[in-house]
């Protein structure tokens, strides 16, 4: 017997077929169409496997790619090691400053201390004490000023690149003082280039007894020898003279030192500094 | 009376400690002690009816411009560039040094002098200066002591115009 589908032609059989067979597959294929078409819908089956994957990468990440983050660290760190001691250098430059700022000032509150304990009570400790407190010096500045005694032996305003001189003052009749200028400016762009200190420049120069201070402005700096040892407060009071001074005479400066100049700074500072 | 710095740089060995010499003691001396740092002298010469001092800079030879701290030629109103007749690795870098120092002083006096005159023959400082990519400005030497008052004097003049 033949039926009436057999009629038909092949190719509509066969379509007839294929939604019989395949009906549930081709819901199923409408259906992801939509899940991956749709943002939302997609999301919200793909999140949670990349989730997990990413759960994995954190968990595993140290031990799968330690080797290759080291070996990336370890170039970028050769690579700019200059810039990298640059930024921590002035900071170590700072905290051991402070720290032996803090050391000091515990080895003076100890003198003090010490000294209040040996003098309270006794009729010369009360003199001395009344003394140091009317002109408001603590004990420790005292007996460390009693045994010092410095004394500004030379003094020079030098020009900063150059070397060149703008003023000079001396207790003795120093020669070429344009060439202790010179070299002093020498030893200073050694040390601050051999050093690569470009935010700090040099401050002291010590040479037998000797010491050299120096204060840096803008486009000059000022170098003090003396001799003798000074207190960190007195070191304090000498920079603010030397701020004074450059407010009051140093505000002017020719671009190349000359004669007339190099007169009324030597006797400004030789008046200020030398002759007190 | 004016003061001015003036540097003496180039390679190591070509005479700049005994033209520095030669020109502030007028002295010299054989023997070779590599210089260390810097050495600086003073010496006033008059130009004109008018003082001027000169701030000599000494400072350690080096193989290239760029070896030497840039700090050294801040504040320099001169460079004297020193090479040796005698060693063509001392002027082979010329041009690229003359270069570094125009980029670090741009508006110095740049001087490049033949040192050593003494140990070659006016032919050969003849073929040297041919070849030379750059033009020499004063031919020295330290030893006899030829041309070396004449090169500072130069500046000096040049310092007051
Ligand atoms: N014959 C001769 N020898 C010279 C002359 N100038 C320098 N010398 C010798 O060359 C050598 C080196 O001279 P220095 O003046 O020390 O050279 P320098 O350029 O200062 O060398 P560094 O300080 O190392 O850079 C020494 O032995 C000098 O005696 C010169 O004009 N003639
Ligand atoms: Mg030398």
């Amino acid at each position: 017997m033949v039926t009436t589908s057999q009629t038909k032609p092949d190719k509509e059989l066969l379509n007839q077929l294929q939604s019989i067979l395949l009906k549930d597959d081709r819901v199923t294929i409408e259906r992801l169409q939509k899940t991956i078409d749709d943002p939302v819908l997609f999301s919200e089956k793909v999140s949670p496997i990349i989730e997990e994957r990413m759960n994995f990468f954190k968990e595993n990440f140290p031990k799968e790619f330690q080797a290759t983050v080291d070996k990336m660290i370890e170039r970028k760190l050769k690579a700019s090691q200059e810039e990298i001691l640059d930024v921590i250098y002035p900071v170590m430059g700072k905290m051991i400053k402070k720290y032996v700022n803090h050391q000091i000032q515990m080895v003076k509150d100890g003198i003090d201390e010490s000294i209040k304990k040996t003098f309270s009570g006794s009729g010369k400790g009360f003199l001395w004490r009344m003394k140091n407190s009317l002109f408001g010096i603590k004990a420790s500045d005292q007996i460390i000023h009693d045994l010092r005694d410095f004394q500004v032996e030379e003094i020079y305003v030098i020009q900063r690149n150059s070397g060149l001189l703008f003023g000079s003052a001396s207790t003795e009749n120093t020669i070429d003082q344009d060439v202790i200028a010179g070299m002093l400016t020498a030893i200073k762009s050694f040390v601050e280039d051999a050093f690569k200190r470009e935010r700090e420049d040099l401050e002291m120069i010590e040479y037998g007894t000797y010491k050299i201070l120096l204060q840096n402005f803008y486009s000059y700096y000022i170098a003090i020898a003396i001799s003798g040892t000074m207190s960190s407060s007195e070191r304090e009071d000498l920079a603010n003279e030397l701020l004074n001074f450059a407010t009051e005479y140093l505000k002017s400066l020719p671009a190349e030192p000359d004669g007339e100049t190099f007169k009324s700074i030597s006797t400004a500072l030789n008046d200020s500094f030398i002759k007190k | 009376m004016i003061s001015r710095k003036v540097i003496l740089t180039g390679s190591f060995g070509v005479g700049k400690t005994s033209l520095f010499r030669r020109f502030i003691t007028n002295t010299f001396s054989e023997k070779y002690i590599t210089t260390i740092g810097v050495k600086v002298d003073k010496k006033t010469v008059e130009v004109k009816g008018q003082e001027v001092s000169i701030l000599l800079w000494d400072i350690a030879g080096e193989i290239k411009q760029d070896k030497v701290p840039k700090s050294y030629f801040l504040g320099a109103s001169a460079i004297i560039y020193v090479f040796d007749l005698t060693r063509p690795s001392t002027y082979k870098n010329i041009s690229t040094d003359m270069k570094i120092l125009n980029d670090i002083l741009p508006d110095s006096i740049l001087k490049i002098v033949a040192n050593k005159a003494d140990m070659v023959n006016a032919s050969a400082i003849d073929t040297i200066s041919s070849e030379l990519e750059e033009s020499i400005d004063v031919i020295t030497s330290a030893k006899t002591g030829e041309n070396v008052d004449e090169l500072f004097l130069g500046l000096a003049a040049d310092f007051l115009n």
